[in-house]
């Protein structure tokens, strides 16, 4: 029988904002365990929250960035829960009136990966169990955090990957957060069920809780896939519940023991006040956004003529993608700048982190010097390779390495000498030239250009090779 | 008719220094707590240590601010740091806030003198300090009778003479309640006028910071002081206009309302009072004016579901992890929390969780809470309207007089409905004072309640103070001598 | 009338117990509430405007701007046997 899965994801990324949601705390990660604390992240007795600005900003850009409606009045809830790593026994969140909904992210197929809402909440502190003692840390309480809740569109691991690959990028670009999925700044918690193909019911479904890592989201919905399978198979019938991946035996198991009452009693917060935001402010914020990876990847493959793996890899990192349109700006052949920078650029920044980052001393503007020259072929590929590497040691322009003469290329009466040399030294390639072997005239030319170092111009060359060929 | 004032005089003309007289207050604390117990901290040393830095002041022939060198009380929930605010519950003995209340911190820079911290109900849920764990609070006008609650202790002590102000909380009455059980003026503000910041919360939309003294004047002096914009108060907004410069405004012409169902039940010495004041404010040119609340029988319920259910959230913190009581033996985390609980609330207190839990829980929240918020904006909507037509409205504070001890354990719903005349303000977030206007048969206080529309706390106490002057502030407790 | 069932189900979720020799008063007490406060589901509604707070503030907001945070001694002021800076629950203990 062939089943087919059937997930919706809920994402938390963690905003990039300097302090905490409803203190002045900063957000800085790590720490030492609760120095990032004060008496209102801590919900000392009688604190009161006051919502961070830039939050909702975030939140408002993210909705944007994701074709989501903005709610102009939204407000903040109360989830009530119990657990030692929530200070007040509730967190703030969003219930009713999450601030952006019916958005959708486009994934390469075409298809739509429908988003039922974005909320704004606060995450909560962190806990350490160390022989089943229980120790607290609650720096990250308090960090601001959207919750990203999809429909449940996706048929296969795939396509969760590459959501959350867009997701991430896009969060990245409009700069709402750093998303290092190591430093637990996104977070996603999987609804998983299967069904038989054609069928349109959905089947029961379980929920895995609180992963941080693309390559065990693969793997826990893998495993729980199989497990659903192999439950119908065997004509069991699927528990619904919450399970959480262990990824030291690559399992998910039960999380009932937590002894979970689902009753979190949502009320409006008292303590805090509507969310107002209008028509202006939003074309405001939209006006904010950068462009996004979907548009800078139609412009660099329709517009530039990359091809599409290269456009991929020069706008999976932001900064990356900004010094190549930098550098580019006045090079019509855009794929030559897109080369060097994949080739000798990326050499220098091995990690993932390192392109993140692209910490190039040299201007993109030096880097499109050096390819204009290259381009109106004032200097030939070698010539530019070498260049660039000092260029990039030192940060230097390219005036600093080549020098006029070195640009200049060869007069008439030079070139006119060596091309009669050329003739004269590759008797067998003219002869096979004449006998119509179009192929071995350019290996006349290869000559010319290996004797000028690259400085002749071919066209040049060709045409008077071609003259003295005939005149002989 | 101020006490701050006359007492800034005295100090300003040096008659008196400002450590004579914080002493002077904390021998009567001496004498008189053990009997009255309006205090369960009193901080003698920090309120000597301010007297002294006024006194420098004085010497050094400074202007006094408006509450310097006065002694006062703070109620247990207001948070002071290094100072232990307990609310009166077991759960938060031995804590010590880190933090101050931005109240606190007003009244600081003031160099207001805290002699100490006053008893409470447990975390404010009550209206007799009954179920404090320090104990009942007496009423000094006849210790047979109780203060009142929830702000007993802020109320005796400016009743024994052993404050000059108290500054208390009011989510149902808990100030007004006490101010006409014990002779004295309460204010509860505008919601929104003083901050909340620090206060140890009970019902986020319904609390609200306010004193208790012995005159209006000093009513609106405090007021004045303490009603800023605070930006760490999401629900803050500040007061509109000063109340101490109209207090002297005359109530000739004056539209005074009477909501005739405010009046069904109460005691008949209460009834009495309230038509003796009434006429006085007619003598004085006061047009009265009647009208009819028929919603006001849900006033109650729609109170006790919207404080149960945000007391229930609100004291959810309370788990022994991070401050306050702990449980010595459990087996395991929730079983630590729970039995933390179990031990830490009072009866009442647990009582309050669970029906607020209920009323939010799945299956409950569209009948109780989400209804009772709906019928919140019904009420407000029908005080708006009466407030077309009037300044002011007219209601006792409380329908009986301070009952006596142990009288209000017996039936909660009795006890709850008790606070009927009280209440609405609260709902609404209207101004309110309780003025005392009489005596009963017994010589206990009656009160009268002046209810305003928002941010009209200058037009409640301009009344209230018209009242005092109108009858010579004969039902005022008696002058201090110092 | 709430049951027995409930009432355990309430005090779980409000993490308290209810023991056993106080169940039968405690059914009582907040039957009678509950029966009290039932009297609002017999009072129409005349609209369904949801109520926010009293003075309609909106847009609260605090800039996002770092302030220095507390002393950690400050913050595990009140709670003994924290270690390493940690607040610390041990799994069990014993009296
Ligand atoms: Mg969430
Ligand atoms: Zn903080």
């Amino acid at each position: 029988m062939n089943y087919e899965l059937v997930a919706g994801l809920e994402t938390h990324v963690e905003l990039s904002t300097k302090t905490k949601i409803f203190c002045q705390c900063t957000t800085e990660f790590g720490g030492d365990p609760n120095t990032h604390c004060c008496p209102i992240c801590l919900g000392m007795p009688g604190t009161l929250p006051k919502l961070n600005k830039k939050v909702v900003e975030y939140a408002v850009k993210a909705g944007l960035a994701t074709n989501c409606k903005i709610r102009n009045v939204s407000k903040m809830d109360r989830k009530n829960y119990t657990y030692p790593d929530l200070p007040k026994a509730y967190q703030i969140s969003q219930f009713d009136q999450p601030i952006c909904y019916d958005g959708y992210i486009k994934l390469s197929s075409g298809k739509n990966i429908r988003i039922n809402r974005i909320h704004i909440e606060e995450d909560a502190g962190k806990l350490i169990h160390e022989r089943g003692d229980t120790y607290i840390d609650y720096n990250r309480g308090g960090v601001p955090l959207v919750e990203i809740v999809t429909e449940p569109d996706f048929r296969s691991v795939d396509e969760v990957l590459e959501y959350l690959e867009k997701l991430r990028l896009i969060m990245k670009y409009i700069g709402v957060s750093d998303v290092k999925m190591q430093e637990g700044s996104l977070r996603c918690d999987v609804n998983i069920s299967v069904r038989k193909k054609g069928e349109d019911r959905l089947g029961t479904r379980t929920e895995i809780k609180n992963m941080n890592s693309l390559n065990f989201i693969a793997k826990a919905m893998e495993y729980e896939f199989e497990r659903h399978v192999d439950i119908l198979e065997s004509g069991g019938v699927i528990e619904q519940e919450t399970r959480r991946y262990d990824s030291d035996l690559n399992i998910t198991e039960s999380m009932r023991d937590k002894e979970d009452v689902d009753d979190y009693r949502y009320f409006r917060d008292p303590d805090l006040v509507n969310i107002i935001v209008t028509e202006e402010e939003i074309s405001k914020l939209r006006g904010e956004l950068p462009q996004l990876p979907d548009e800078k990847m139609d412009i660099f493959i329709n517009e530039y003529g990359l091809p599409r793996e290269d456009a991929e890899l020069l706008i999976k990192y932001k900064k990356i993608a900004e010094y190549f349109e930098e550098a580019s700006r006045d090079i019509k052949n855009k794929k030559l700048v897109s080369n060097y920078i994949l080739s000798q650029v990326f050499r220098r920044m091995p990690t993932d982190s390192g392109k993140e980052e692209c910490a190039v001393s040299l201007p993109p503007k030096y880097f499109g010097d050096l390819i204009s020259l290259l381009e109106n072929k004032k200097i030939n590929s070698s010539m530019a390779s070498q260049a660039l590497e000092k260029m990039l040691d030192t940060g230097k322009p390219v005036s600093e390495f080549i020098s006029q003469k070195d640009m200049e290329g060869i007069d008439e009466g030079t070139l006119r000498e060596i091309c009669q040399r050329a003739v004269a030294e590759n008797k067998e390639a003219v002869e096979s030239y004449l006998g119509g072997k179009e192929k071995a005239f350019g290996a006349i030319i290869g000559y010319i250009m290996k004797v000028t170092k690259g400085k002749a111009d071919p066209q040049k060359a060709g045409d008077i090779v071609k003259e003295i060929i005939k005149s002989s | 008719m101020s006490k701050i004032k006359d007492l800034q005089r005295l100090l300003e003309t040096k008659e008196i220094s400002c450590v004579e007289l914080t002493e002077k207050y904390l021998d009567n604390i001496e004498r008189l707590n053990k009997t009255i117990n309006a205090y369960v901290r009193v901080t003698a040393e920090e309120a000597l240590e301010t007297a002294r830095k006024v006194d420098e002041r004085i010497a050094a022939g400074e202007k006094l601010m408006p509450l310097e060198g006065i002694p006062m009380s703070l109620k247990d929930n207001i948070s002071t740091k290094g100072i232990e605010t307990t609310c009166c519950s077991r759960m938060l003995q031995g804590y010590y806030p880190i933090y101050d209340a931005t109240v606190w911190e007003t009244l600081k820079k003031q160099n207001a003198i805290l002699l100490g911290k006053t008893n409470m109900d447990e975390f404010a849920m009550g209206s007799s300090c009954e179920t404090s764990i320090y104990g009942v609070t007496l009423n000094p006008n006849n210790t047979d009778h109780v203060a009142g609650g929830s702000s007993g202790g802020a109320a005796a002590s400016v009743a024994g003479n052993m404050a000059v102000f108290g500054i208390g909380s009011d989510t149902g009455g808990s100030i007004r309640q006490p101010a006409s059980f014990c002779g004295l003026v309460g204010l509860k503000p505008t919601y929104g006028t003083v901050s909340r910041y620090g206060l140890i919360a009970y019902a986020s939309s319904l609390d609200q910071i306010g004193p208790i003294t012995g005159s209006v004047e000093d009513a609106a002096i405090i007021y004045d002081c303490l009603s800023s914009y605070d930006p760490k108060d999401s629900t803050s907004v500040g007061s509109r206009t000063t109340t101490h410069d109209k207090l002297n405004n005359s109530v000739k012409g004056m539209k005074i309302g009477i909501i005739d169902e405010f009046f069904d039940g109460i005691n008949r010495d209460v009834k009495s009072s309230l038509e003796e004041a009434i006429k006085v404010y007619e003598d004085a040119g006061a047009q009265i004016l009647h009208f009819k609340m028929p919603g006001l029988n849900a006033v109650l319920p729609v109170y006790f579901i919207i404080a149960c259910a945000e007391a229930s959230s609100n004291l959810g913190r309370y788990d022994g992890i991070r401050y306050g009581h702990k449980t010595d033996t459990y087996k395991d985390i929730d079983e630590m929390i729970r039995k933390t609980r179990n031990e830490g609330f009072g009866k009442e207190v647990q009582r309050r969780i669970l029906l607020g839990t209920y009323a939010l829980s799945s299956g409950q929240y569209d009948a109780y809470y989400k209804k009772a918020q709906n019928l919140r904006y019904s009420i407000i909507r029908d005080f708006k309207k009466i407030f077309e037509s009037c300044d002011i409205i007219l209601t006792p504070s409380v329908p009986v007089t301070a009952y006596k001890k142990g009288e209000a354990l017996i039936d909660p719903i009795e006890i709850y409905m008790m606070d009927i005349c009280t209440i609405p303000a609260n709902i609404a977030g209207l101004p309110a004072v309780s003025v005392p206007c009489g005596f009963d048969k017994n010589k206990l206080p009656v009160g009268m309640q002046l209810i305003g529309n928002n941010f009209e706390d200058y037009k409640v106490l301009n009344a209230a103070y018209q009242f005092e002057k109108l009858t010579k502030g004969s039902y005022l407790s008696p002058e201090v001598e110092i | 009338m709430i049951t027995r069932e409930e009432v355990l189900h309430i005090a779980k979720i409000a993490k308290l117990y209810v023991k056993d020799e106080e169940m039968d008063q405690l059914i009582q007490d907040m039957s009678k509430i509950i029966d009290y406060a039932d009297a609002i589901k017999a009072v129409s509604r005349d609209s369904d405007v949801d109520f926010d707070n009293i003075n309609n503030i909106a847009n609260a907001f605090n800039e996002d701007l770092v302030l220095p945070s507390y002393r950690r001694d400050e913050i595990l002021m009140n709670r003994e046997g924290g270690e390493n800076g940690y607040f610390l629950v041990r799994k069990s203990q014993r009296g």
